[in-house]
């Protein structure tokens, strides 16, 4: 079941002679349940992609559906609502509220749609993600690994159709880093989740079962793995 | 998101609330103190209108009997008629009419004067009384601007209290704007993001609301009762304030209050809601500047450090945008404000205190009499402790001067060439001019003929023969010159308005001595001709000339180096001669000093205080904005010692910047002293000198000691918050990011 589709995305920035394309004619789909690495050097356009998939950006050309949804028609308030519901991101430098506890930092977009938790599933990832004695901790008690789980568990806390990970490993030592994979997968597996990694670590692409690479704004390759 | 979110990051963030707290707290303070006033000035104008005018509210005259004036008080909304019998007119009744709601006055009127066959123009409205409650005739053209005036001060209040404010809702929203990025990230809508932070202005102002507004209250009552300490019952006529305060004063203040910071603090939240999660989150609340700006001069003045902190608050500009406003404003008005008082005090000194502080001691008006039928002057001129008591009063009258009989100095100027209509017309005998006669008692012109050296002798008049040079402008320096030719042995006056009804006089002396009077002469007519006469003279020629005022005046001069004690003695002893016969007023020199002097410093202290509160604002601007540094300038300092820069070169910075707030307000303020005392000595005639001798330069320098040294004592904190920053945690630190 197709869960995203990107038809001709172009992103340019700038105009006259300091323009810049991000992005040149993207074309892409992905099913529900796939784990796709997008990997890139520094510039190749794969985290504007991201944004745009994310709905915090908007492409100069195309047309993008996630879950049948045109981001393209959504204007500032429905694309909030949309991420709020279909989207988790997970952000290299975590991007959490520094003055909310990790419960609540994690309850947030379900608090923003005025909605109960599911207590078993909150359990669920909590427990799943190795921070059930952490929830009361500010994030600045916590160190980067297990900020990157705060941030992973608040991205999946609404069950959305997508999570986006822009080098959530990039900023952890190798243990953490390993962990957070092994998260990631954990919840592609248990939860049907379906991902989308951005790294420019072509080790850790390999964790995925599909692997796009991105140069210049365009795909290069596409490659199934298994 | 209240309860998860905001509620807890205020519980956790006091401080970063502060600057919001202050500006909510002096919003409602000044706007409450405005209302308050305003009130009590209402209710002032509504109580002396009731005494002067009486509280009536419409009045209508006619033949009224009992049973008419049962009939007009059984209509609906009349509370009450009375029969006034001080203004019945012949045989007719004035009826006054009180109404219960003041918006019913013109129409229940009309009705009720149609119903009892009264004629619309005897029925006559106290419009002053009713302006005050807004309702308002087509026949009543009358200004009446209190309440149009009030409401215009306050919107422009509000207003201004808007652009002053904002900015502290928009620094400490804006130093958030990372977090509201996550939030958006995560699925926050821009409605929700706006609600947040309006909901968290409401929960930080509630209680500064409710406080200012109290204040404002206690401090519009100190300033009523001030009032009466300071004018009291100096003033004639001023009856004592009591202050009061309504309820509806309290919901128009809370209203306006309410919404000035809703409005500033919107603007902000619209802004911040409007903001894309990838602009937000990409903020890390540091300050940038938007273009490459150089700080030559603080380079030239204070090297590198000169530059960094000429840089800083450049990219603070917006954030210190109130501390300049409100500090340059406050500083200049300052400036301005003890400068007009300074050359005004020596413009009212040199032209009146001290001209005729040998002439007079107690000034006495007494009420409906002519000078010649004033029988107290010989008690008067008998009491101990008098010098001199002169009876006069002033007629108006009209004379012709003739080509031939003008002075040579008079032609050499143009003669009449530069006079207006009313001061001169041409007629076929000459010119006819302004000749007002002053009429002394007889013993009073006796004596002023023996100051004269002349004759003294009842039966003529002296000629004030001297006329200001017009061409020059300078009233603090006249040139005087001869009016006429000392050849005529009479002169004619004429009666003003019917010139064909005339008397001659003889005149005894032509003069450039005046009676010791505190009189000026010829200040607002050049041409005026004056003639003193004895009351004797007056009386034969009255009949011819006409003109006299209803009023005598009473000039008294006491003992040399008289005590304000004596003369309060003198002025009751004097007054309770004259009060057995005569209505009177009275005023005594050293007294109308001291009140001229208590004004002045009322003034001084209201407009001060304005000027004090104005700078508050600007430095509780620099406070909120150095109590926040290490929110918002840690990863700056960070950045300048993990490469070299000492933390003495910091604090040379923060000196730096703290000078240049606190001395831009002088450097802006000096030119605009400068040229407007330069427009007020020209136009007051006196020189630099005399301003440079009595400049107020202490006021001035404390006023700007007092803001450098707060401006000192807010980067003081925040060079001491910013020395606990431990410098490899801060550059290792993401949480923010």
């Amino acid at each position: 079941m197709e869960i995203l589709k990107c038809e001709g995305v172009r992103k340019i920035y700038g105009s006259g002679s300091n323009q810049v394309t991000a992005l040149d004619g993207i074309d892409l789909t992905v099913s529900k349940g796939e784990f796709t690495a997008i990997v890139g050097a520094s510039g190749s356009g794969k985290s504007t992609l991201l944004h745009i998939l994310g709905s915090v950006d908007k492409p100069t050309e195309g047309k993008v559906v996630i879950d049948g949804t045109d981001l393209l028609k959504l204007n500032q308030t429905q694309a909030a609502i949309f991420r709020r519901r279909k989207v988790g991101l997970v952000y290299q430098f975590y991007n959490l509220i520094p003055t909310l506890t990790v419960r609540k930092n994690i309850l947030m977009p379900l608090i923003l749609d005025k909605k109960k938790p599911n207590q078993e599933y909150f359990e669920k990832i909590v427990s799943t993600l190795g921070i059930s004695d952490k929830l009361e901790a500010l994030p600045n008690q916590l160190s980067g690994g297990q900020q990157q789980r705060t941030a992973i568990a608040r991205a999946l806390i609404y069950r959305p159709a997508l999570l986006l990970a822009d080098e959530p490993a990039g900023n952890l030592d190798q243990k953490n880093s390993r962990e957070i994979m092994d998260m990631l997968k954990l919840s592609n597996r248990n939860l049907n989740q379906t991902i989308i990694l951005i790294t420019h670590d072509e080790k850790a692409a390999l964790e995925a079962e599909r692997v796009i690479t991105i140069e210049d704004g365009r795909i290069l390759s596409d490659v199934r793995r298994r | 998101m209240w309860k998860d979110y905001s509620a807890g990051y205020i519980k956790n963030n006091r401080s970063s609330g502060m600057s919001v707290i202050i500006a909510a707290f002096i919003s409602a303070l000044l706007l409450s103190l405005l209302c308050g006033l305003f009130y009590n000035l209402w209710k002032y104008e509504v109580e002396r209108i009731e005494l002067e005018e009486g509280a009536w509210q419409s009045r209508m005259i006619g033949g009224f009997d009992g049973e008419d004036i049962e009939t007009v008080r059984n209509f609906a909304h009349v509370k009450d008629a009375v029969v006034n019998d001080r203004e019945a007119e012949g045989q007719e009744t004035a009826l006054d009419l009180y109404f219960d709601r003041m918006d019913y006055v013109l129409e229940d009127t009309a009705r009720i004067a149609e119903h009892m066959g009264i004629l619309p123009e005897m029925v006559t409205y106290n419009y002053p009384l009713l302006a005050m409650y807004l309702v308002r005739s087509s026949r009543d053209t009358a200004p009446r601007l209190l309440f149009p005036m009030f409401l215009f001060i306050l919107v422009l209040a509000s207003l201004s209290l808007i652009v002053v404010i904002h900015n502290s809702f928009a620094v400490s929203m804006n130093a958030r704007l990372h977090q509201f990025g996550i939030l958006s990230s995560i699925g926050a809508t821009p409605k929700q993001i706006r609600t947040c932070l309006l909901q968290e202005a409401a929960a930080l102002c509630a209680v500064p609301v409710l406080l200012g507004n109290l204040l404002g209250i206690a401090g519009s009552m100190v300033l009523i009762h001030l009032s009466n300490v300071l004018l009291g019952s100096d003033i004639p006529g001023r009856h004592p304030a009591v202050f009061g305060y309504h309820p509806l004063v309290l919901g128009v203040t809370l209203s306006a209050t309410v919404f000035t910071i809703w409005v500033s603090a919107w603007l902000p939240a619209r802004k911040l809601g409007r903001c894309t999660p990838l602009e937000a989150i990409k903020n890390t609340g540091e300050l940038q500047l938007k273009r490459r700006r150089s700080s030559r001069i603080l380079f030239l003045l204070f090297g590198m450090e000169g530059e960094l902190a000429g840089n800083a608050l450049k990219a603070q500009s917006r954030a210190l945008r109130t501390a300049s406003l409100s500090l340059v404003l406050s500083f200049t008005a300052f400036t301005v404000m003890q400068c007009f008082f300074a050359t005004s005090d020596i413009s009212t000194r040199e032209t009146y205190f001290e001209r005729y502080q040998d002439v007079w001691d107690i000034m006495v008006t007494v009420r409906d009499v002519q000078a010649d039928a004033f029988a107290k002057t010989g008690r008067i001129k008998e009491l101990p402790g008098v010098e001199s008591a002169i009876v006069y009063q002033k007629a108006a009258a009209k004379r012709i001067v003739t080509e031939e009989e003008m002075s040579e100095d008079m032609k050499s100027f143009g003669g009449f060439s530069h006079a207006s209509g009313n001061e001169a017309v041409h007629t076929d005998g000459g010119w006819l001019i302004n000749a007002p006669v002053v009429i002394l008692d007889d013993l009073s012109f006796l004596d002023y003929c023996g100051q004269l050296g002349i004759e003294p002798q009842l039966d003529g008049a002296v000629i004030l023969n001297q006329i200001r040079d017009v061409t020059n402008l300078d009233f603090r320096h006249p040139e005087y010159m001869p009016y006429i030719r000392e050849e005529n042995s009479t002169s004619i006056l004429r009666q003003r308005g019917r010139e064909e009804m005339a008397a001659e006089i003889p005149v005894l002396a032509y003069t450039e001595t005046v009676p010791a009077l505190r009189e000026e002469y010829a200040t607002l007519d050049y041409y005026e001709l004056v003639h003193f006469v004895p009351a004797s003279l007056w009386k034969e020629i009255r009949g011819q000339t006409g003109g006299a005022g209803e009023d005598i005046s009473i000039c008294v001069l006491g003992r040399e180096d008289a005590t304000l004690e004596e003369l309060n003695l003198l002025q009751e002893e004097i007054e309770g001669i004259i009060a057995e016969s005569y209505t009177v007023e009275s005023e005594n020199r050293i007294q109308e000093r001291q009140t001229n002097e208590k004004q002045i410093q009322g003034m001084k202290a209201v407009f001060g205080s304005l000027c004090v509160l104005l700078a508050v604002i600007g430095i509780g601007n620099v406070f909120s904005n150095t109590l926040g540094f290490v929110r918002q300038r840690k990863r700056e300092f960070a950045r300048y010692l993990s490469v070299g820069v000492t933390p003495e070169g910091i604090r040379r910075m923060f000196c730096i910047e703290a000078l240049v707030i606190a001395g831009r307000p002088v450097l802006t303020a000096l030119p605009v002293a400068v040229f407007t005392v330069g427009a007020m000595l020209k136009m007051s005639y006196l020189g630099a000198g005399e301003f440079l001798a009595e400049a107020p330069v202490v006021p001035i320098g404390v006023f700007m000691l007092a803001i450098l040294g707060s401006v000192a004592l807010a980067y003081y904190l925040g060079w001491r918050n910013m020395q606990r920053i431990n410098l490899a945690e801060v550059l290792r630190d993401d949480t923010m990011m």
